[in-house]
């Protein structure tokens, strides 16, 4: 039977190249965080501290504690796809972190007053999109670069988020503070085979598995897929790329709005007026989507081998006095390597090539 | 209420404000009519303003300083025009990921000269022109005046210079550039070079001309209000100027106001400072969102040049 023997080879041949992709995903990956660690090395050693010993460290302590560890990073998974998904459709997100900022304050305001946790987190996922959703109608209406505008709405609300629990939902008998999520509105962690797994943390795997369903799996999703690969091919194939960069913009805010409201329900309970519980997740975000390859599921370990490395990074600072900021400089340097793939491919081929040559 | 010194304060602190933004907008508008993006501007402004910080702190001149902080954004533009001219790499992560490093790498160095986190020992900063009047003085700094000649000059060059016109093609349409005998890939890093060259040197300025000391949250989203004022002036360094100035003024409107109110109605502001922070990032959002005509950024810009 010819046909069913081509539709198998065409099967193994598919499977063949998808295998490729991976594995360059794969190599590209670990290449990047090999630069990123060889280029700390070097600065630590610039800078008078042993290497060897801070990622010791980094690694002995940033691991141990795995509840801790999921914990820390449920709200990266979910500002990491509030970079991705949008990225999928051609977007460039940068605005994840005041979309969880929206997140975390309306789903502190909403716990605080009805105590109630699955009302306050709709609260923060439908803020979350809103923002998301603004800045998409600026750039396909207005023509404004996406990354202009999300700088300028995370400043605006750095600003209002500092102003609002420094001055209306202070707590007055912890003026260092917001007002708190009250008992009843926390979410719980569970005690699993002796591991305290946070409620939080299942959540945000659910959330990203239901986006990784929507991406994947619906029309909605290939969509936006075909739109961020090549826009033209999605007007000829009747789909419209301005309607796929507003979905995917709204299911970006959507994501860092829940990571806002998991954070502020599930971990910390209250928003501290230096705002070091929320400042910095978004950016933090951008890395791991990328390290992660815009796909939900490579997310979670990116996000939680990303929180481990900020966990050990002040223990960093605990036991040898070094710089805690090693952790952002890491991440830049990974993310710089990562948007050079074709350097990547350029030398592989090339070490092809001469042992063909030989 | 107002005063005449009221409004030389005031120009004072919008020329003073100015002066980086409009550099890394002019800067920017070359590199970006050759065809490449740097979001990076931001982290070009966090770590040539912490090298000049830490020269002028343990040499005590400030001109060295300011040239070393330069030379350091220069050092940044070779690394993202080597990415994005000849790697062919992604021009936007690639800047993302430089902002990220060079907030941390600044920190990291400051951390282990200072064992401080937040802010630096004071420096020693180079003099501003002084002009009494109105019973009070204006603060004309130097650079202020060298910007807008930059700006004027890589108007000419762009548009009236057979080097300039080489430029612009390489962003227009680089096979063609190619094609008539322009090495686009060159022309790409050099112009990258030269945009953040002068994107370092506002950033040196911040610290040894103006602000006299790092901290961390330094830059303040300037490198993207430069980039939202490269978009604003239609990619015309003349229009630049007029940019920056717009958004130097409401900069220093969000120190101003709230001093002038807490004066005028005997009042003590805590909390509601933070309101008046975002001043100029809602101004810069409101003047590029409705004032801003139909644009035209040059055609192949951020792609990278990939020959067959």
């Amino acid at each position: 039977m010819p046909s069913k023997d081509g539709f198998f080879q065409k099967l193994r041949a598919r499977f063949r190249a998808r295998a490729q992709d991976y594995g360059m995903a794969a190599l590209e990956v670990f290449l990047s965080a090999a630069i990123g660690f060889l280029a700390g090395a070097l600065a630590l050693l610039v800078l008078g501290y042993d290497p060897l010993k801070v990622y010791e460290v980094l690694f002995s302590w940033g691991y141990t504690d795995i509840g801790y560890l999921l914990l820390k990073s449920t709200p990266l998974i979910m500002t990491a796809i509030a970079f991705s998904i949008p990225a999928l459709a051609g977007v460039f997100n940068i605005g994840g972190e005041s979309q969880l900022y929206v997140g975390a304050l309306l789903g502190l305001l909403v716990a605080y007053y009805i105590h109630n946790a699955p009302l306050a987190i709709v609260a923060a996922i439908l803020g979350g999109a809103g923002l998301g959703l603004f800045i998409a109608l600026l750039r396909v209406y207005r023509g404004i670069n996406e990354v202009i505008t999300a700088i300028m709405v995370n400043w605006i609300m750095y600003w209002l988020l500092a102003y609002l629990v420094t001055g209306p939902f202070n707590n007055p008998k912890l003026p260092q503070q917001s007002v708190p999520v009250p008992k009843s509105a926390q979410i719980p962690v569970f005690s699993i085979g002796g591991v305290n797994i946070a409620g939080s943390f299942i959540l945000a795997v659910i959330g990203a598995l239901v986006i990784y369903y929507i991406v994947f799996y619906t029309k909605t999703g290939y969509i936006m897929r075909v739109s961020g690969l090549s826009p033209a091919s999605a007007k000829y194939a009747g789909f419209s790329p301005e309607k796929a960069i507003l979905t995917s913009m709204l299911i970006g805010g959507a994501a860092a709005g829940f990571g806002g409201a998991l954070l502020v329900l599930g971990d910390v309970h209250s928003i501290d007026t230096t705002l070091s519980a929320v400042y910095g997740l978004g950016f933090t975000g951008i890395g791991i989507g990328l390290l992660g390859r815009n796909n939900p599921i490579g997310i979670i370990f990116a996000a939680i081998f990303f929180s481990g490395l900020l966990i050990g990074g002040q223990y960093v600072e605990l036991f040898l006095n070094a710089p805690p900021n090693l952790s952002d400089f890491l991440i830049g340097v990974i993310v710089i390597a990562l948007s050079i793939p074709y350097a990547y491919r350029f030398i592989i081929s090339w070490i092809k090539r001469r042992r063909m040559a030989k | 209420m107002i005063t005449g010194a009221d409004i030389i304060n005031l120009l004072s602190s919008t020329l003073i404000s100015m002066v980086p933004i409009l550099l890394a907008s002019v800067g920017e508008i070359i590199t970006e009519k050759s065809g490449v993006v740097n979001i990076g501007l931001e982290g070009i402004f966090i770590i040539s303003s912490f090298a000049a910080t830490v020269v002028a702190y343990y040499t005590g001149d400030p001109l060295l300083a300011l040239l070393v902080g330069t030379i350091v954004g220069s050092l940044s533009g070779l690394l993202h025009g080597v990415i994005s001219a000849y790697l062919n790499g992604d021009q936007i992560i690639a800047g993302v990921g430089f902002n990220s490093f060079a907030y941390g790498l600044a920190l990291m160095i400051m951390v282990a000269l200072w064992q401080s986190y937040g802010s630096s020992p004071t420096v020693k900063t180079l003099p501003m022109i002084l002009v009494p009047v109105a019973g009070t003085t204006l603060y004309i700094p130097p650079l202020a005046i060298a910007a807008f000649i930059v700006a004027v000059l890589a108007h000419y060059w762009l548009n009236k210079t057979r080097s300039g016109l080489k430029v612009r093609a390489c962003g227009e349409d680089p096979r063609s550039a190619e094609s008539m005998g322009i090495n686009v890939r060159r022309t790409r890093l050099y112009a990258t070079i030269l945009g953040a060259t002068l994107t370092g040197l506002g950033g040196a300025y911040l610290t040894v001309w103006w602000i006299g000391q790092f901290t961390k949250f330094i830059s303040a989203g300037r490198g993207f209000i430069a980039l939202a004022n490269v978009a604003f002036s239609n990619w015309n360094p003349l229009l630049a100027i007029l940019g920056a100035l717009i958004f130097g003024f409401f900069s220093a409107l969000s120190i101003f106001l709230p001093l002038k109110l807490q004066q005028i109605y005997h009042v003590q502001y805590t909390a509601q400072i933070y309101l008046f922070n975002t001043i100029p990032y809602i101004a810069t959002l409101v003047i590029v969102a409705f004032i801003m005509k139909r644009v035209r950024m040059p055609r192949a810009l951020g792609k990278p040049y990939i020959k067959e």
